[in-house]
């Protein structure tokens, strides 16, 4: 018989092979990184400015003049983290080796913000004659009022407008940033966090791990969102988006750290940490090099249901009023705005609706394929 | 200041609670020359590997507890080197292979990052390391080592994963090989090779080397001394020629008889009755 499995795949080959066989989280996936996509070039879907205008013979490109500096930074850090990840060699050299290059540009980039001012103008592109103009697909800005208040879906307002005029469309597509952006961030605090304290306490056990189990065990008492919405509303409200994701992140992170005290004591039972001993490698070593690695499988299917989790906190926080402050788009907000009109205007409840369950569903297929992926007890084949 | 090589005096390591310890080592006193090869023999529990572990001080504390004795290498009190110089000491000066190739290496780690690992801690100043990499592969007998680089620890054959070890173990060029059972995980066929290429490692360089065995048929041509332990007692030591032809101890007489010999009908080995020994 002629065996159909590579022998020389590696880890994350396997994993890809079988998650892949997943239909549905397969689709999942495919979603998320649309979602993503969407997130990104969010200010290039929907906007008043064009993206290329051709007027008195000169060629502009208005969009660029609405972007906020976090914006920019979004933009120029992405192809700069695919240059470091471009790098030869293991990813701890790389990172090694493109430090001070990443630093350099960082460094050029946040100086090039200091001194930019974003416009921010009225000027409108859709009205401005020009000899060729080439408007985004949806031509309004999330934060644009205009007469046409609560318009049902139409050609021009495919998701409707709202109680100030504001299109829909362009409120969810801009929403999607903010809800990525809650999501992972709020995410990666939480694993940072739960890696360091579960990976500390399963490392060393003993009394360290007997404090570290008693503190998850006080955290998971109280309710996540009461204690969000008492921290929220202790907190200034002008950085809100960092407060949430910040506490999202230091509420979220017991799971995590379980996991991984888990992980590290089966792990270290094994005789490859002590060889590494062995060989004169120190704890932070063994822990960041040895151990770590082989309990990513893991630790990855959590955090990715823990950004679910995290986008749907967000979107209830929003819903109660205490989220992304007005201008800033969310669908949490955009929800809470649709009660009041829910008895007419349905577009409003039904699209940011939608966006929050495919999002949520998405990413449970994901956490869900990767589960089967990673679990070492259904790898028959 | 103790002028041999390695020099164990009077070492106790105890497990368990304090009020009834199992005494794991208890009074071991050996010492080993620079360059000589020295077999530790003994049955499972007896203490050889408790001991070999604590040279460098790998056993654990807790569960582990030092209760006496003195480890001195090159006249340095390993017990009382502080972490940092510990971890210098282990693998630069003193290697060890363990007995389970497949667990003791990495699994998710080609075998190029792993051996990388050891000379990136020990040899900083190596410049060319993939070709000191491809060099130690070949050393301990892996050919076309630059296309084996990229492997993972799965996918070569048990034998092939203790050749590994080995050349990782070589790579820092150590003065004491600590062997741990290396071949009890491996078949015959494969036992046989690793003990060859051991024995050639010997020949060509002047390193020390340290093998823990339960198997005397090992020992013979392969150490220069042994040393017999017995619940964590060294019960005999003595060049292995004369322990073998003359052994002191019941143990040491049981723990020969133990191993098959090839033309003689036996239809039970003989196994150690301990009332006869204590």
């Amino acid at each position: 018989m002629k065996s159909v499995i590579p022998m020389d795949e590696t880890y994350a080959q396997r994993i890809w092979r079988l998650f892949k066989r997943d239909r549905f989280a397969f689709i999942g996936f495919c979603i998320v990184i649309v979602f993503f996509i969407v997130a990104a070039l969010a200010p290039f879907l929907a906007n008043d400015h064009a993206i290329v205008r051709v007027a008195d013979g000169s060629v502009s490109f208005p969009v660029f003049r609405s972007l906020e500096p976090i914006e920019w930074r979004f933009l120029l850090y992405v192809p700069l983290a695919g240059l470091v990840y471009g790098f030869r060699g293991p990813l701890f050299l790389r990172v090694g080796r493109g430090l001070w290059i990443v630093a350099g540009v960082v460094l050029l980039i946040e100086f090039a913000l200091f001194f930019h001012h974003s416009f921010n103008d009225v000027t409108n592109d859709r009205t401005l004659p020009a000899a060729f103009k080439l408007m985004p697909p949806i031509v309004y800005s999330p934060i644009e009022t205009s007469p046409d208040q609560l318009v049902p879906p139409s050609w021009k307002h495919p998701c409707g407008t709202d109680s100030t005029g504001r299109d829909v469309a362009a409120r969810l597509l801009h929403g999607a940033r903010t809800s990525l952006a809650i999501g992972f961030i709020s995410q990666s605090i939480a694993l940072l966090v739960g890696v360091s304290v579960g990976g500390m306490a399963g490392y060393y056990r003993r009394w360290v791990d007997i404090v570290t189990c008693r503190f998850i065990e006080v955290m998971e008492c109280f309710p996540t969102l009461l204690l969000i919405l008492v921290v929220v509303s202790l907190c200034d409200a002008a950085n809100n988006m960092i407060i949430i994701m910040v506490v999202i992140g230091l509420t979220g992170w017991t799971g995590v750290a379980r996991l991984v005290r888990g992980e590290f004591l089966r792990l270290v039972g094994q005789p490859f940490p002590q060889a590494a001993q062995a060989l004169g490698a120190g704890d932070l070593r063994i822990i960041v090099r040895h151990l770590l690695p082989n309990s990513l499988g893991p630790i990855l299917v959590t955090a990715t249901f823990g950004v679910a989790s995290a986008i749907l906190i967000e979107s209830s926080l929003s819903f109660l009023g205490f989220g992304m402050q007005a201008p800033t788009p969310s669908w949490g907000d955009l929800l809470s705005e649709a009660r009041k009109y829910i008895d007419f205007a349905w577009w409003l409840a039904f699209f940011p609706g939608a966006a929050i369950l495919i999002t949520i569903m998405s990413y449970n297929f994901v956490g869900e394929g990767l589960r089967d992926a990673v679990d070492p007890r259904l790898r028959v084949k | 200041m103790r002028s041999s090589f390695l020099s164990v005096e009077n070492l106790g390591i105890e497990f368990g609670p304090r009020d009834n310890p199992v005494k794991a080592v208890d009074g071991v006193t050996f010492e080993m020359a620079a360059g000589e090869t020295l077999a530790v023999v003994g049955e499972s529990g007896s203490g050889k590997s408790v001991t070999a572990l604590a040279l460098t001080r790998l056993v654990a504390e807790p569960p582990g507890r030092y209760m006496s004795g003195e480890i001195f290498f090159q006249g340095q009190d390993v017990l009382k080197m502080p972490p940092s110089k510990l971890r210098a000491l282990r693998g630069k000066q003193i290697a060890y292979i363990f007995q389970e190739p497949s667990s003791s290496l990495n699994p998710v780690f080609t075998i190029d990052y792993q051996i990388r690992e050891a000379i990136e801690l020990h040899r900083p100043d190596v410049r060319d390391v993939r070709g000191e990499i491809v060099r130690a592969l070949e050393t301990v007998g892996i050919r076309d080592a630059a296309t084996r680089l990229g492997d993972y620890p799965h996918q070569l054959s048990g034998g092939m994963q203790q050749r590994v070890m080995i050349a990782m173990a070589l790579a820092c060029q150590p003065q004491l090989l600590v062997a741990d059972e290396p071949t009890t995980a491996l078949d015959v066929t494969i036992q046989k090779q690793i003990m060859d290429l051991l024995k050639d490692l010997k020949r060509t360089s002047n390193m020390a080397i340290l093998l823990i065995t339960h198997n005397f048929g090992l020992v013979s041509d392969f150490a220069d001394r042994v040393v017999v332990m017995f619940r964590g007692k060294i019960v005999e030591q003595g060049p292995t020629a004369e322990v073998l032809r003359n052994p002191q101890h019941p143990y040491t007489r049981a723990l020969i008889e133990c191993v098959p010999k090839l033309g003689q009908k036996q239809h039970r080995l003989r196994t150690i009755d301990y009332a006869e020994i204590d």
